[in-house]
């Protein structure tokens, strides 16, 4: 409902970010370049945050080991929108070919934030925490304005919400809680459609909140153990003289 | 209303008019889309108007276009190619109509502004690049671009934009993209007109044969920059997400060819939009080579033992990004390629004691120097190039600038292969030393998969379709795989018939060369004719058109499969119809493939092309036309039952081929007597208007 403040509903997981987990990793987030943006607002953050339930599920990438094929995003705009458009995907993979490694992809992805300010700001409740859904923040269609305020409000660069200009509304990652051209149930604890497609594994959901203070918490290594080769010794030689072993029979 | 899938228009760009035009696909769809269109834009724009003669390819008048198809951007596995077409400067002796592609994400960039493809007519008065941001088309001044290589080109017109691209989205009037634009440019070697330009994207996201990096030289045109923001309709999304899915579980990550790719394991694939197989193409990871085609560029410095016993380490590496940087075609100007064959069994044979697998510019150049037919003494002088200093990196970084320049010998060495025996009066080489295919481009696994070698006979180029090699013992091709299973012959061919519909004919499958045997049901019989038109259907279609790859179409035979299937036919028509929702079957594509290759067809006739020219160039008549084949191994029917054969022996005769091409014509349609399609065929293709058009010029086949 346009004009609602949004609330965290009474049965939302009670599993909160603590203000101390904020504050002391605040400056080793300061050390991120991408997280330098955060600053002006984290103060404000850190006297809110208690107020969220977090999300019961998070997107974390491996953009080392992403192949840039962007399967991810052509799923995401498949499965929420049913056509294809890479501005509309709510996972954004950055490719600059003619950069070094590994700072030739990027992969934007939204955190789900401990605290939300794009929740925490958007004037009708369209952006919202969802108990349904496992926490996760997502925006309500209906209620979006496409005032951008949570556009605005996103302390990430790139900012993480996407602007649908075709309905003129925001919208976000919501784990693929609401996604009508996907056969599968999506949402936290089910099914994502850009990390089931990702051939390189460079997309993954995991339970615990990622590490907030760097910027590895997102994007870690998700490959499994690589293959190593057998450690090789030279066969164990009898000392000149000693007796040959009998032959098996 | 376009048909899903299609982003609904093209782009045409006329640059003596400074004209921008938008065309609706609509119109072109029954030609598939990629080249299909592009050849259905040719004879439109290029051939009807009658007011030139079709024969030089850096004539204002030539047509280049960029076309992807109805698969491009729907993220389907091997789906992400652009087609390039137009008159070629490497074809010979005739400047033949041909095409090349090349992947990344430019087809997917272009979809995502709302286009099927941009074609270029007419010549700028000063270097230009078309810069498109979705709807708004603009043609831009590149006279700083001029001389840039292909990378800084890039890097130069991303920095125009004044955009931070990855932090920060860019507004396309109210419509935000984080991309930043894909980008295909000639470099230094398109500037300078030679006719072994590639058009490069990326780092290496090339389309190297056919030259038309020159075409774009010759229209002043630097590049086209695309970015978009716009949709794509898909006919049935979950269906989609279900067939890749479907494919992934069966074919598990390029399992369709049994790739083991080229990058090892330990490194990181760079995939073509859509794709992400395991294939690794490209690699993020290496320091020379990132983003570049594991393909001719990856050993654009090998050497035959007899040229050199050994290379720098690192000498194809950088290689790999001279080629890129410059724009040049590496396939056609390396020096072996991935590998060579040994010929000493063969004393007979001329070149000794290692034949390269492709007998390419480089190689050739050498051969000549060491013959004595160039360089000191000779009315060729070497310079820039130091023949004392071969085998290093000094003199590949010289040969590669020589050519992109035009500089000293360069200038004869642009040319290319076929042009530069030309003139040396030395056409006779190409009986032994100059293994070319009829039109110029050198000899690639043609034989003994003949299949291929008629492709190329009947086309314009090197056909390059790695599909055919596969056709050899399971284990000895690029898609034959292992899988642990010892097949048949007989099996072998029996799971191939089953898999090409609608003939499902195991003589297609049949390499009898000698005898009796060979014309009933081996190389020269009505099978092998058919499966030869199939397969230039197939491809005309479903590759060049649609935008499938031809690292994973088509895949007749997976070891790996417990039937021994490889995804072909199933897999194009369920993506297609995901896509398109127009319930085609896989013979649909092949007759649209059938469609193409017959407007092509009247294209090369009004070029000149007749039965009679339709010859084999001298060393696929000699006993070594088959010592660079990649899978030597292949099924022989006796007359009574099916066994395989090494047939690294296998030649043509002249007398067979005649007969191939009596019953190659019959099938296609065309006139057996010149070559020329019918007007029965092009009805039936509806196309009333080709046969009207070759009636009026004389040029249509009698019935």
């Amino acid at each position: 409902m346009a004009g609602e403040k949004k609330t965290v509903p009474e049965k939302a997981d009670k599993k909160t970010f603590s203000r101390r987990y904020f504050v002391v990793g605040g400056g080793t987030a300061l050390a991120g370049g991408a997280l330098a943006a955060v600053a002006p607002r984290a103060a404000e953050a850190a006297k809110k945050q208690d107020q969220y339930p977090l999300s019961s599920h998070y997107l974390v990438c491996d953009s080392k080991n992403c192949a840039g094929c962007y399967s991810c995003m052509t799923a995401c705009s498949l499965a929420h929108e049913g056509e294809i458009n890479f501005s509309l995907s709510r996972v954004q993979v950055h490719r600059a070919v003619l950069d070094e490694y590994p700072f030739d992809i990027q992969i934007n992805i939204c955190r789900q934030c401990p605290t939300p300010l794009c929740v925490e700001n958007c004037p009708t409740g369209a952006n919202h925490i969802s108990a349904e859904n496992g926490n996760v923040r997502m925006i309500d269609e209906e209620k979006c304005i496409g005032c951008k305020t949570c556009i605005k409000s996103c302390p990430f660069i790139p900012y993480r919400p996407i602007w649908d200009h075709r309905k003129k509304k925001a919208t976000k990652c919501d784990l693929c809680a609401d996604t009508p051209f996907y056969n599968k149930e999506g949402g936290p604890g089910k099914n994502q459609a850009c990390v089931e497609v990702c051939p390189a594994s460079a997309l993954k959901v995991v339970t615990e909140l990622p590490d907030q203070t760097d910027l590895n918490g997102y994007d870690r290594d998700l490959q499994p153990p690589r293959k190593t080769m057998p450690k090789f010794s030279f066969p164990k030689m009898a000392p000149k003289g000693a007796p040959k072993a009998a032959p098996k029979s | 209303m376009a048909t899903p899938g299609f982003a609904g228009k093209i782009l045409l760009v006329d640059l003596t008019k400074n004209e921008i035009v938008r065309l609706d696909t609509e119109k072109y769809e029954i030609y598939g889309g990629g080249h299909g269109i592009s050849t259905a834009l040719f004879w439109e724009f290029c051939v009807v108007p009658g007011d030139w003669d079709l024969q030089d390819a850096f004539h204002p008048r030539n047509m280049v276009s960029l076309m992807t198809g109805p698969i491009v951007g729907t993220g389907v596995p091997f789906g992400a190619r652009t087609s390039v077409s137009g008159l070629s400067p490497q074809c010979y002796p005739i400047q033949w109509f041909s095409h090349s592609n090349f992947g990344g994400v430019f087809g997917t960039m272009m979809k995502m502004a709302g286009w099927d493809g941009v074609a270029v007519i007419g010549k700028a008065d000063k270097p230009v690049y078309i810069n498109i941001e979705d709807d708004k088309v603009t043609i831009e001044d590149a006279t700083a671009l001029w001389g840039l290589t292909t990378w800084l080109t890039q890097e130069e017109i991303w920095k125009r934009t004044g955009i931070r691209y990855g932090q920060q989205w860019v507004d396309l009037d109210g419509r935000y993209t984080l991309q930043r634009p894909a980008i295909v440019t000639m470099g230094p070697a398109g500037e300078n007109l030679t006719r072994v330009a590639s058009l490069v994207h990326g780092g290496g996201s090339g389309a190297g044969q056919g030259g038309f990096g020159g075409v774009f030289g010759s229209k002043n045109l630097k590049a086209v920059a695309v970015v978009g923001t716009s949709s794509l309709k898909i006919a049935d999304p979950k269906g989609l997400r279900d067939a890749r899915e479907w494919w992934d579980s069966i074919w598990n990550r390029g399992g369709g060819g049994g790739f083991g790719g080229f990058g090892g394991g330990a490194s990181v694939s760079s995939a073509c939009a859509g794709c992400g197989t395991s294939r690794k193409c490209h690699n993020r990871t290496r320091v020379f080579g990132q983003d570049s085609d594991d393909c001719a560029e990856s050993t654009f410095f090998s050497q035959t033992r007899q040229n050199a016993p050994s290379i720098p380490s690192d000498a194809n590496a950088r290689g790999m990004d001279l080629c890129q940087q410059y724009g040049i075609n590496a396939m056609e100007t390396c020096f072996q390629g991935p590998m060579s064959f040994n010929t000493s069994h063969n004393p007979d044979f001329p070149i000794q004691p290692e034949i390269p697998a492709y007998a390419a510019l480089g190689w050739y150049m050498k051969k000549m120097h060491d013959m004595g037919v160039i360089g000191p003494g000779t009315e060729y002088d070497m310079a820039p190039l130091n023949m004392k200093q071969f085998a290093t990196n000094q003199f590949m970084e010289i040969y590669a600038m020589a050519i992109a320049t035009r500089h000293g010998i360069g200038d004869l060495l642009a040319e290319g292969t076929a042009r530069f025996a030309e003139k040396l009066g030395r056409t006779e080489d190409f009986k032994t030393l100059c293994r070319l295919t009829m039109w110029g481009f050198m000899d690639h696994w043609s034989m003994p998969g003949v299949e291929w070698a008629y492709g190329n006979l009947m086309d314009s180029r090197d056909i390059n379709n790695h599909d055919s090699s596969s056709m050899g013992r399971p284990g000895g091709g690029f898609g034959g795989g292992g899988g642990g299973k010892t097949w048949t012959c007989e099996e072998f061919v029996k799971t191939m018939a089953k898999r090409t519909p609608p003939y499902n004919d195991p003589f297609w499958f049949d390499y009898s060369w000698q005898g009796k045997q060979a014309y009933e049901t081996g190389i020269y019989s009505k099978s092998k004719a058919q499966f030869t038109a199939w397969h230039q259907h197939y491809w005309n279609y479903f590759k060049e058109s649609v935008g499938f790859c031809d690292w994973g179409y088509m895949s007749l035979f997976s070891a790996s499969h417990p039937e021994g299937y490889g995804h072909t036919p199933e897999a194009e028509p369920r993506f297609l119809n995901a896509v398109m929702g127009n319930n085609q079957t896989f013979e649909d594509g092949i007759h649209i493939g059938w469609r193409t290759w017959t407007l092509k067809r009247a294209i090369f006739v009004m070029q000149g092309r007749h039965r009679n020219m339709e010859n084999f160039t001298g060393y696929y008549y000699r006993p070594g036309a088959s010592y660079c084949g990649f899978s030597a191994s292949k099924p022989i029917y006796d007359g009574s039952k099916w066994d395989w054969q090494d047939c690294k022996e296998l030649y043509f005769t002249e007398e067979g081929v005649n007969q191939w091409k009596t019953h190659f014509y019959e099938i296609e349609g065309w006139n057996t007597d010149t070559g020329y399609p019918t007007r029965k065929t092009l009805e039936d293709l509806k196309m009333k208007h080709v046969a009207d058009y070759l009636q009026s010029k004389n040029k249509l086949g009698a019935a």
